[in-house]
């Protein structure tokens, strides 16, 4: 993985000195004076590619043996069961509605053969809005569910949450419905 | 007639500087009108100096120092009789230029000339190296040429943006452009990568957020020599919502602790001050009162609305903004603060974002915008100039707004949508 990420690293700076001099420097000189080559940039068409250049980046890891088949199947299993929880417009307290969703996904998330698994609890807004406030809404909806979880006996240090704004909609549409869907927290279960 | 056009131009821009809050339309006579000619071979692609006459003519627009005659005007350089007199267009001005390639150069040789007299005011050769960032030339020609007849410096043309899109799910790339999209460079690419901002105003590196590692975590990209330096991580969210004037300073919305707050980062020292304490959402951090205050956004009332705070801790939060019921993204410079307000209907549409202007020193409130949703208004250096992001229907948009010309200027993004920008 070093390896990976310092030959990541190595391609940035490469892309990055083709644009040493990022500004443009318009060259201006009167109609007498002899003119001055100051802009050495060279703006190439590529960019830093940042996939793979966190050093602890959680993907990646390869499933090498059967014990990691068998946790692999086991993320799966659950992660299919497990529902999104929905929100209204600008809010973060669970809906009524939402609450037997909440505690189903808690009965599921504390069961013995779930206890080695960590939690991700994943906050989601809509597309209305500025998006720093909607990262912040996210957090707050994750916030949420994860106190729930919590006092129904979920483990708070199985538990992170994570909030990716609007980046991640399940539906893409304009509409109310889509919008609906879009306003939700979803879970992602870890080794 | 120069100088009774500088004499004019200085009188409005002292007008107009008295408050940008009070709507004023300027009387569009008294703006000198300007013709473009191109001189250019014939050997230079005829597609590339349309393009670059259309930058051209629009940046005189959008300069609201001009009325621009919308005529593609093709001349020798040195210029006939019948070239050199356009009054009987009413023209008072000819930026006329000529092109050149050489090697991987653009040059340009721009003559301003009085179009009653037929006399050349200013003669000057401009060249920028790579021919995709002619933009850059087009604004620096414009910006001269304004300055020329001494108006109100349009230098924020030359400002470089950088924005974040997102492509997918979970995916974004920052891109550095010029103020039109014209010119649009990829330098960030591959997860999700966001809310970049400049580090300092010679706009020669750049802090952002990456979300594709175990926690959001904050980088630092310096252009010069492509090197990337973490500052700082925090579970939950990590934003860098702006940057002192001196660039030592950080505002970041973090939530170390499940909570977002407001969070003050001395570089140097690497200390972290938590500013905000409230147990809802405080975000969108923008020093003013030259560093010693902060505006943000915050749902302490029970809706997103603008409030202020010294950033000695011990003191209060004063409220801002006594309008609307979702004002959920602020920016601020001098006395001025440009806000993000949801209305509830309006005769456009209902769920409309727009962009209101007030001053702590008066109680005037200004609507910048009519339609779409209006967000992240960012102030330009020079106060009369904001740019926000525009989402009307299904096109993203860079905006401008002038607010002493009280005009609009929209550029589309072909693809992708801005999640945020800085200049």
């Amino acid at each position: 993985m070093k390896k990976l990420v310092l030959v990541s690293m190595g391609v940035a700076v490469l892309l990055f000195t083709g644009c040493s001099q990022k500004n443009p420097d318009v060259d201006m000189t009167n109609k007498n004076q002899k003119m001055q080559k100051t802009d050495n940039n060279t703006a190439g068409n590529g960019g830093m590619n940042t996939n793979n250049m966190d050093s602890n980046s959680m993907s990646g890891n390869a499933m090498a043996n059967n014990s990691e088949n068998t946790v692999k199947y086991l993320i799966a299993n659950l992660e299919s069961k497990l529902s999104p929880i929905y929100f209204d417009f600008n809010k973060y307290n669970v809906r009524a509605d939402m609450q037997p969703v909440v505690e189903k996904s808690a009965t599921m998330l504390d069961a013995d053969k779930a206890q080695k698994l960590s939690i991700k609890v994943e906050g989601n807004a809509d597309e209305w809005g500025t998006d720093e406030y909607n990262y912040a809404l996210g957090l707050k909806r994750a916030k949420t569910v994860k106190d729930e979880l919590s006092a129904q006996g979920v483990s708070t240090d199985r538990m992170m949450i994570v909030s990716y704004g609007e980046s991640n909609p399940v539906c893409t549409e304009h509409n109310k419905a889509c919008w609906s869907k879009n306003r939700r927290v979803d879970f992602e279960l870890l080794p | 007639m120069i100088k009774k056009i500088i004499l004019i131009l200085m009188f409005t821009s002292v007008i107009f500087a008295a408050d940008a809050t009070v709507e004023i339309v300027k009387k569009i006579d008294s703006l000198p009108k300007i013709a473009i000619q191109d001189a250019s071979d014939s050997s230079v692609n005829l597609n590339f100096r349309k393009r670059f006459y259309k930058i051209i003519a629009g940046d005189l627009r959008v300069s609201a120092h001009f009325r621009v005659l919308d005529e593609y005007l093709k001349s020798s350089f040195d210029g006939s009789a019948q070239e050199n007199f356009l009054s009987k267009k009413s023209v008072d001005l000819i930026l006329r230029f000529k092109i050149t390639l050489q090697n991987d150069y653009v040059i340009a040789i721009v003559k301003l000339i009085n179009a009653s007299s037929g006399e050349v005011k200013n003669e000057t050769n401009y060249k920028i190296q790579n021919k995709k960032r002619y933009p850059f030339l087009a604004h620096r020609i414009v910006v001269a040429i304004n300055d020329l007849i001494g108006a109100p410096s349009i230098k924020w043309m030359e400002q470089f943006v950088i924005f974040s899109k997102y492509t997918g799910a979970k995916q974004s790339e920052i891109v550095v452009s010029d103020y039109t999209l014209s010119f649009q460079k990829t330098i960030v690419k591959g997860g999700l990568n966001i809310f970049p901002v400049w580090a300092n105003s010679a706009q020669n590196a750049f802090y952002y957020s990456s979300y594709n590692g175990y926690v959001p975590t904050l980088y630092k990209v310096d252009l010069t020599n492509g090197s990337r330096e973490k500052i700082i991580s925090s579970k939950g969210m990590l934003v860098c919502s702006d940057v002192s004037a001196d660039g030592k300073k950080l505002l970041l919305t973090m939530a170390p602790n499940d909570q977002t707050d407001i969070y003050l980062y001395d570089l140097a020292y690497k200390q972290l001050e938590k500013i905000t304490k409230y147990s809802g959402i405080d975000v969108n951090g923008n020093f003013v009162d030259n560093d010693k205050k902060i505006i943000f956004v915050s749902d302490r009332l029970g809706y997103p609305n603008i409030f202020s705070k010294n950033l000695d801790s011990s003191s209060g939060v004063e409220q801002m903004v006594y309008r609307g019921k979702n004002n959920n993204s602020v920016s601020a410079i001098g006395n001025y603060i440009v806000y993000s307000s949801r209305e509830k209907t309006s005769e456009f549409g209902r769920k409309v974002f727009n962009l209101y202007l007030i001053s702590t020193k008066t109680d005037y409130v200004r609507q910048l915008t009519a339609n779409g949703r209006n967000l992240y208004p960012r102030f330009a250096n020079d106060k009369e100039t904001i740019m926000f992001i525009k989402q009307y229907k299904n096109q993203s948009s860079l905006g401008i707004i002038r607010l002493n010309a009280n005009k609009s200027y929209l550029f589309p993004l072909k693809v992708g949508k801005i999640q945020s920008i800085d200049w």
